[in-house]
């Protein structure tokens, strides 16, 4: 994906785009690692062939700030991280308007690379400071009326069920957290063959692609 | 023969002395300290430039026991952490060595339930693998905002068991052995009751919005 260092660039063509559906790519390659492109080729045509506006951001093109962990996003500036002048702000507002968000990843230690984490720290924005109660279990109560789908690609270096195991775990967590209508994962070797790639995500993303594709409810 | 050393990465951002991270640690650290153990502590924000991240590894590499202490982002491990995490491991692949240090890591949520420190607890042992660290065990805690940052016997009471569970944890480590599931159990009791937290949570956001003004703005939404 060609990505600015600063700010979002429309992948598909305006034409085709059908206006009410907008995905957000996210992708965490780590500097000098190129085993994600292939996936990401095809996770666009998919894209493209359900007529939704892409955004896309290489994180590791996008200078941002860490989280401080002040909270500050909660009461001095209700709805904004304080920090100003990097694509914090930019990449939560890109997030909470989409329709579908893609983290595309390697897997690392089983969660997401630093390169999604510099991204998905900075949100904490889009939620109230305020707990809700879910299944028994504390969660913060929504700011915005709703968040995206999110569908998550991970990319192993080699089979390991266990960070296999982690990394759904870590996606039903977030999506129970930030209270996704839809979500879905795909895990994928890093050598897996071209056709290999193109089936597995139209197999595992089908639930969220027929989110955005208009083709659910 | 020279004094086992450990070394502590704090997780959290905040500055030092003020986060519930380094509050932890620093109690398991100071009864490693009465075992004998020689104790250095790092920050991971303070670890970005170059030296102070080749520091930072080299005291690991050398240490007895790594232990990790942060705060839970987004259900795991912040930016810094995993991006430190990511680096170390390279780092380490890169430099064999036929030292075995030994990990242990502490993950706390603002959350009452520590389930939600589940996840990054998992991401710590697959590294702690992937580092070539003997894995030495874990412990969440939930309800962490309670300690505010505080000396744990400074809170009082409330940290009555959470002390308990650091003490055995540091028995253990003393002894070359895994953290007892004991420990976790007494991390796991609530320091305050779940609805009093979520309840006392609440007011203390309204409070802290009312004396910076912004309580009516505290809903907005400025993004969508």
């Amino acid at each position: 994906m060609e990505t600015h260092a600063h700010g979002p660039q429309v992948i598909a063509d305006p034409e085709t785009l059908n206006p009410a559906k907008r995905t957000l790519v996210l992708n965490g390659a780590l500097p000098g690692d190129e085993t994600l492109e292939p996936v990401e080729e095809a996770l666009l045509a998919l894209l493209r062939e359900e007529r939704t506006e892409i955004r896309g951001y290489a994180m590791r093109d996008v200078p941002l700030a860490h989280c401080q962990g002040c909270f500050e996003c909660w009461t001095t500036t209700p709805g904004l991280c304080k920090t100003e002048g990097d694509a914090g702000r930019e990449i939560a507002g890109a997030m909470i308007k989409s329709d579908l968000m893609v983290i595309l990843t390697p897997v690392t230690f089983g969660g997401y690379s630093s390169e999604i984490k510099k991204a998905m720290d900075r949100i904490i924005c889009l939620v109230l400071p305020f707990f809700r109660r879910v299944d028994g279990e504390v969660h913060h109560r929504r700011r915005y009326p709703r968040f995206p789908a999110v569908a998550a690609i991970g990319v192993l270096g080699a089979p390991d069920e266990e960070q296999a195991r982690i990394f759904r775990a870590l996606v039903e967590r977030n999506a129970r957290n930030l209270d996704c209508p839809v979500t879905a994962v795909c895990l994928l070797p890093a050598d897996a063959p071209p056709a290999d790639v193109h089936d597995r995500l139209a197999a595992d993303l089908e639930p969220v692609l027929a989110h955005v594709g208009g083709r659910v409810a | 023969m020279s004094a086992r050393r450990a070394v502590l990465l704090v997780g959290s951002a905040r500055p030092p002395g003020t986060g519930n991270s380094e509050a932890l640690a620093s109690y398991l650290l100071a009864r490693l300290v009465e075992g004998g153990m020689e104790t250095e502590v790092f920050h991971v924000h303070r670890c970005q430039r170059p030296e102070k991240e080749r520091a930072l590894f080299e005291a690991v590499d050398e240490a007895d026991l790594f232990v990790l202490s942060t705060p839970l982002y987004v259900d795991a491990l912040p930016y810094l952490v995993t991006r430190c995490c990511e680096r170390m491991a390279a780092h380490r692949a890169a430099k064999p060595t036929e030292h075995r240090s030994r990990m242990v890591a502490l993950v706390n949520c603002g959350f009452p339930e520590l389930e939600h420190t589940l996840i990054a607890l998992d991401i710590c042992r697959v590294f702690a693998r992937q580092a070539g660290f003997v894995w030495s065990g874990a412990l969440g805690l939930g309800g962490g905002e309670a300690i505010g940052g505080k000396p744990l016997e400074e809170v009082g009471s409330m940290t009555r068991h959470v002390r308990s569970g650091l003490d055995l944890a540091a028995e253990a480590l003393l002894a070359d052995r895994v953290i007892p599931e004991e420990a976790q159990r007494l991390l796991a009791r609530p320091m305050i009751p779940s609805r009093m937290y979520t309840t006392l949570g609440d007011i203390g956001w309204l409070r802290t919005a009312r004396k910076k003004g912004t309580l009516r703005r505290l809903w907005d939404r400025p993004l969508g």
